[in-house]
């Protein structure tokens, strides 16, 4: 038999590839898209009060976003592990080992770096611009949409990093999501990282390879559009 | 209408206006000329409401502009239109920019209901856009990215985007100062047409000749303090202050 051959007779062997398959797929993009939308609707808000209003602890609030970048993600699991545990202070709500832990973790992963890519772009619209759209009699509220609408570029470019990051972590999904598949094959909080461990731990190297290749081409897609948006205005 | 009595404003230790009053009435050009970094841009952020003055008042209507709580100074501070030297504006087409200030003025509940009509493109444009772009001739490039316009066409969309909602007031700061001789035509003839419909223009400029060709009054400002204010003719052939006199004759050199 030809290696080829090989690889596509363990695949059919494999009960519940397909299901599986498609429910990693569903909760690593669930956990990874609902993280970023929340990171999102915090980050933007933060990068324009940071950006343009004069508020105490402006330089602690920047270093605490420039340390986040850069903080281990196994290190943010466990310590949102220890929130959800039952000692934890999340301990009634129950959310060991559950996709909302997930999000949390990868909502705290995300948000430093959604923040800091934000920053940058609402600091580079231009004073005058944003004089203008209060010359022009719009309130604080006006202004700060006309920063974003200028920024949007940018902002999107922070949202796909954020999110880049987010379905590629493997450490903190780990520790807080456990990793769990029905019996059924049917991911509860397995995603496509953790399952491209097991499996490859487990010598299912196929079925690894399909995930790593899928996860892949998630994450270039992905790319590409933050490429593109850097390139011209295609959201125009 | 608009006046400014006794304001005086630092930055930090430097005084960048000093005991200084001003004011313009309905339909009339009022030029203040001085040389670059006199406090000319200062004295018409003052005017624009957007400084708070540390010392002394400023008046719309006879109303104190900064006794007044901030929903009422926002309803005065949108009579007044601003163009800046820069024309600034927003990477959107020509017709959305000059909206802009029709659109912020409208509830928001309007304002969602447009966005949803223009994603389904079905917005026309407002009359108001239309006649602001004819003023300054640039109705042709009304659906034109703002961003692709040259500078002089960028300046002019700016100045249209100031009048479109149909201000008491109109700042001007420097308007023509990077524009060639065609552009600054066309600016000054705006200026022209907004005066005749009523509305009170104060207009920055550090050059002499284009006072005088526009303006009602002049108002000279030299070291954060205006030394003559009066109608442009007297200013310019007659001036009673000894620093205005050489300023204007060119002996006194900033």
């Amino acid at each position: 038999m030809t290696p080829g051959l090989a690889s596509l007779a363990l695949l059919a062997e494999f009960p519940f590839e397909s299901v599986y398959v498609r429910s990693i797929i569903f909760v690593s993009l669930y956990v990874s898209i609902i993280a970023v939308v929340l990171s999102t609707l915090v980050s933007v808000p933060i990068a324009l009060v940071v950006g343009f209003t004069d508020i105490p602890g402006k330089r602690f609030i920047k270093s605490v976003i420039n340390t986040g970048m850069g903080f281990p993600s196994v290190v943010v699991g466990l310590l949102v592990l220890f929130a959800v545990s039952n000692q934890g202070p999340l301990g009634p709500l129950e959310l060991v080992f559950t996709k909302e832990a997930m999000i949390m973790s990868q909502f705290v992963l995300a948000t430093p770096a959604i923040t800091a890519v934000s920053l940058a772009a609402v600091t580079s619209v231009e004073e005058n611009v944003r004089d203008a759209a209060r010359s022009l009699g719009g309130t604080r509220l006006d202004v700060a949409l006309v920063v974003i609408k200028e920024a949007r570029y940018g902002i999107a470019t922070a949202i796909l990093a954020g999110f880049g990051r987010a379905i590629s972590e493997v450490g903190s999904v780990l520790i807080v999501g456990g990793n769990i598949a029905g019996s059924e094959g049917v991911s509860k909080t397995r995603t496509l990282t953790t399952a491209i461990q097991l499996e490859a731990r487990q010598g299912r190297y196929e079925t690894a390879m399909v995930l790593g290749g899928v996860l892949v081409a998630i994450v270039l897609l992905v790319n590409a559009i933050v490429v593109r948006l850097g390139d011209d205005k295609v959201m125009g | 209408m608009l006046r400014a009595d006794s304001v005086s404003l630092a930055y930090g230790d430097e005084t960048v206006v000093d005991d200084l009053t001003l004011s313009v009435d309905s339909g009339e050009v009022v030029a203040v000329i001085g040389p670059s970094g006199v406090g000319k841009t200062t004295l018409l952020r003052l005017l624009s409401l957007s400084l708070e003055p540390d010392s002394g008042r400023v008046t719309f209507d006879d109303t104190d502009v900064w006794a007044v709580d901030e929903d009422e100074r926002l309803a005065l501070r949108r009579r007044v239109g601003m163009v800046f030297q820069e024309a600034s504006l927003f990477d959107a087409s020509v017709a959305r920019n000059v909206e802009y200030g029709l659109r912020i003025r409208r509830q928001w509940r309007e304002r969602f209901r447009e966005q949803l009509r223009s994603v389904v493109r079905l917005n026309g444009t407002a009359d108001a856009v239309e006649d602001a772009l004819e003023v300054v001739g640039m109705t042709e490039k009304i659906d034109q990215d703002a961003r692709s316009l040259s500078g002089g066409e960028a300046q002019r969309v700016s100045f249209a985007r100031a009048l479109a909602y149909d201000p008491d007031v109109l700042l001007l700061d420097e308007p023509t100062s990077d524009l060639d001789p065609r552009n600054t035509a066309v600016i000054e003839s705006a200026i022209e047409t907004a005066r005749n419909s009523g509305i009170g223009v104060v207009v920055a400029t550090h050059d002499m000749n284009q006072a005088e060709r526009i303006a009602d009054r002049v108002a000279v400002l030299l070291d954060s303090d205006l030394t003559e204010v009066g109608p442009a003719k007297a200013v310019f052939e007659s001036p009673e202050d000894e620093r205005t006199r050489k300023f204007i004759s060119g002996e006194l050199v900033y």
